[in-house]
């Protein structure tokens, strides 16, 4: 059941149709300050992430006054986007379902009148996803037709007013209207001539050309139709997205907290805030205990840890961090994440190595200085491994040249070509087999040759242009 | 629309009309206190087509009269929002016009009239369109859409439109 699509439904309805909905009475002068519109908007915000919710709850989460909202609370009941509910309860009744709430999303019955404190009214309220459904679209209906009709002039009833006396009728009074005297309907009261009442939508711009009056609101008309079908397009859009969606359903407010403290018990922390025992008074003599639900979970949260004293768990828990190339040193024993060439599969092995890693990262500090010089070793005898593995494949080249007029003697065109290509590439992985056995034994790791002296390679050159800053970083820590 | 129910009244009679032909009495003063009336839920009476039954007569205190229940068939004409009926004009003026359709009045106002008409005073007030082929005027037969309805306990108004597809004048007197 996707709550989402509701969601911004309910948001986008909010905005387009709420959004200058002033709670205020008319007797009540509008100040600037009193001035609350926007206020609906934040409520059906807030309610779309809540279920159902106290309102003096929902008053202290907004920070409004409990008065206001209610009133605006009652708006939207009377617009059937929220039911709302009233019980009466009594006041720790009340704390614990706030306590509950906080917790684990759990409801709480009350047994009433079972406790001699003074009973309190409670209001809940919830949003009605599939009433909103229908009265968004509801609305939406009435405004296209209203529009529409307005626009072909179709069933709508001409009203006629009494310039007069101000007294109203419609065509269906025509009957009585009418006079023997002349062809004009005249007012039952003061026999005043009626005027036709031009539409109410434009009813400001007096009437005076008949026709240019009609043109002029039927472009109008034209117009706000347009604007609503642009305006109204993301709302509409998500009315049909929603269309074919299970309606979230929370139910009455006593079926949603059976339901929720239902599924709280089977979590297993009933006896943490059973509410039905303790508003009888059995379970915990007044005090309000549920927090100890609370605790309880954080205990074993961290107690499924283990060892969670030091910063070593920390790393254990976090993936392994790719290891800056200035950190990486010959004679470290990395995995391969660490090095950063491998991104996320070898975290088998993460735990131990993260242990050592640690380890290493401490002799790494003390023996900042030496690193340095070691990295310019290492350069250097790179520098000069490089210039002999050339030489090798030099050699190796010429080689080649004195094998291959031989070769090509014996041999056709095509196959003699082949197989000197064949040849020469052995040779060069002769070659390096010939370089890494050479480097082996003073690199000093015998496991993973290649990788290794590749990397440091690459590392090191990169070491040299990172080296300065690096180290005044690491003598401030 | 034209409805065939049964509908059932007690029918007070006079002494003097007991006797023989107590029966045909008692249908003929029903025809002539029901035929004809309106009433809000079932609409205008137009013709009683036959007597279900009559029941036991009961002799008031005191004046003699007796009262019959009697259970009829009848045919009822009501109208509805959205039917189109032919009605015959009766008068036009400035505001529109008014038609009839059998018993029912119906007034047409003018903004519900095509905007291409428009009203001509004089002897005989009238919608004409611009190039004079259309006329709207007393005694026309037009077709109309009913908008609205009126429904008094005792009476039924409607207003109507010809500003649709297909409706319009059907017979013109004045060329016919």
């Amino acid at each position: 059941m996707s709550i989402e699509p509701f969601n911004r439904l309910v948001k986008l309805t909010a905005r387009a149709f709420y959004d200058d909905i002033t709670t205020k009475g008319d007797n009540q002068p509008k100040t600037s300050r009193s001035d609350n519109r926007g206020i609906a908007v934040v409520v059906l915000d807030a309610l779309t992430r809540r279920q159902w919710v106290r309102e003096e709850d929902l008053a202290k989460d907004l920070k409004l006054h409990s008065k206001q909202l209610r009133r605006t609370l009652r708006f939207f009941e009377e617009e059937k986007l929220v039911t709302r509910d009233h019980r009466r309860e009594t006041a720790k009744g009340a704390k614990i379902f706030s306590a509950a709430v906080a917790a684990t999303a759990d409801g709480h019955h009350t047994k009433e009148g079972e406790e001699k404190i003074k009973l309190h009214t409670h209001s809940y309220c919830c949003l009605d996803y599939a009433q909103i459904y229908d009265v968004v679209r509801y609305r939406l209906h009435r405004m296209k037709k209203k529009l529409k009709d307005e626009l072909e002039d179709k069933n709508t009833v001409q009203e006629y007013i009494c310039p007069n006396c101000g007294k109203r009728y419609t065509a269906l009074d025509a009957l009585r209207l009418i006079s023997m005297e002349d062809e004009y309907f005249h007012c039952e009261s003061c026999n005043g001539e009626l005027v036709a009442e031009s539409d109410k939508l434009a009813a400001q711009e007096g009437g005076d050309g008949d026709d240019n009056a009609r043109r002029r609101r039927r472009e109008k008309l034209k117009d706000m139709l347009q604007k609503m079908e642009v305006q109204l397009k993301p709302l509409m859009d998500q009315l049909n997205r929603v269309k074919d969606l299970p309606v979230p359903e929370f139910g009455s407010l006593q079926a949603w907290e059976a339901r929720a403290s239902a599924a709280a018990r089977s979590n297993g922390d009933s006896n943490g805030n059973d509410p039905s025992k303790s508003s009888q008074g059995l379970g915990y003599g007044g005090t309000p205990m549920p927090f100890l639900g609370d605790t309880k979970v954080e205990v074993a949260f961290s107690g499924a840890e283990g060892n969670g004293e030091n910063i070593k768990s920390e790393t254990e828990n976090t993936s392994l961090k790719v290891l800056p190339p200035w950190m990486i040193k010959q004679g470290m024993n990395l995995t391969q994440e660490q090095r950063g060439e491998v991104k996320q599969e070898a975290k088998m092995d993460g735990s131990s190595a993260a242990v050592e890693f640690s380890d290493d990262k401490k002799s790494t500090i003390e023996s900042d200085d030496q690193k340095n010089i070691q990295d310019e070793y290492v350069k250097a005898y790179y520098a000069a491994l490089l210039k002999k593995q050339q030489e090798l494949e030099e050699a190796a080249k010429k080689q080649e040249e004195l094998s291959n007029p031989n070769i090509s003697n014996g041999l056709s065109g095509m196959s003699s070509g082949r197989q000197v290509g064949m040849k020469s590439k052995r040779d060069e992985d002769e070659g390096d087999d010939d370089v890494d056995w050479e480097e082996a034994p003073v690199a000093g790791n015998s496991n993973e040759h290649y990788k290794v002296d590749l990397n440091v390679e690459a590392d090191a050159e990169a070491d040299a242009v990172a080296e300065d800053d690096d180290d005044v970083d690491w003598e401030e820590g | 629309m034209f409805f065939h129910i049964v509908m059932e009244r007690n029918m007070q009679l006079h002494p003097r009309h007991f006797g023989r032909n107590l029966r045909e009495n008692i249908v003929s003063k029903l025809m002539k206190d029901v035929e004809g009336t309106c009433s809000g839920r079932h609409g205008f009476v137009v013709a009683i087509t036959g007597i279900e039954n009559i029941g036991k007569g009961l002799i008031r205190d005191g004046t003699g009269f007796v009262t019959f229940p009697v259970k009829y068939q009848c045919v009822v004409f009501r109208p509805f929002k959205g039917e189109i009926l032919e009605a015959v004009v009766t008068m036009v003026n400035k505001m529109g016009f008014f038609a009839e359709a059998g018993p029912v009045q119906i007034f047409v106002s003018n903004h519900l009239i095509p905007d291409d008409m428009e009203f001509q005073s004089g002897d005989m007030p009238n919608y004409t369109t611009s190039d004079g082929s259309v006329k709207i005027q007393k005694d026309s037969e037009v077709r109309l859409k009913i908008i609205g309805t009126r429904v008094d306990a005792t009476e039924i108004f409607c207003i109507g439109t010809i500003k649709d597809d297909f409706l319009g004048v059907i017979n013109d007197p004045a060329t016919a």
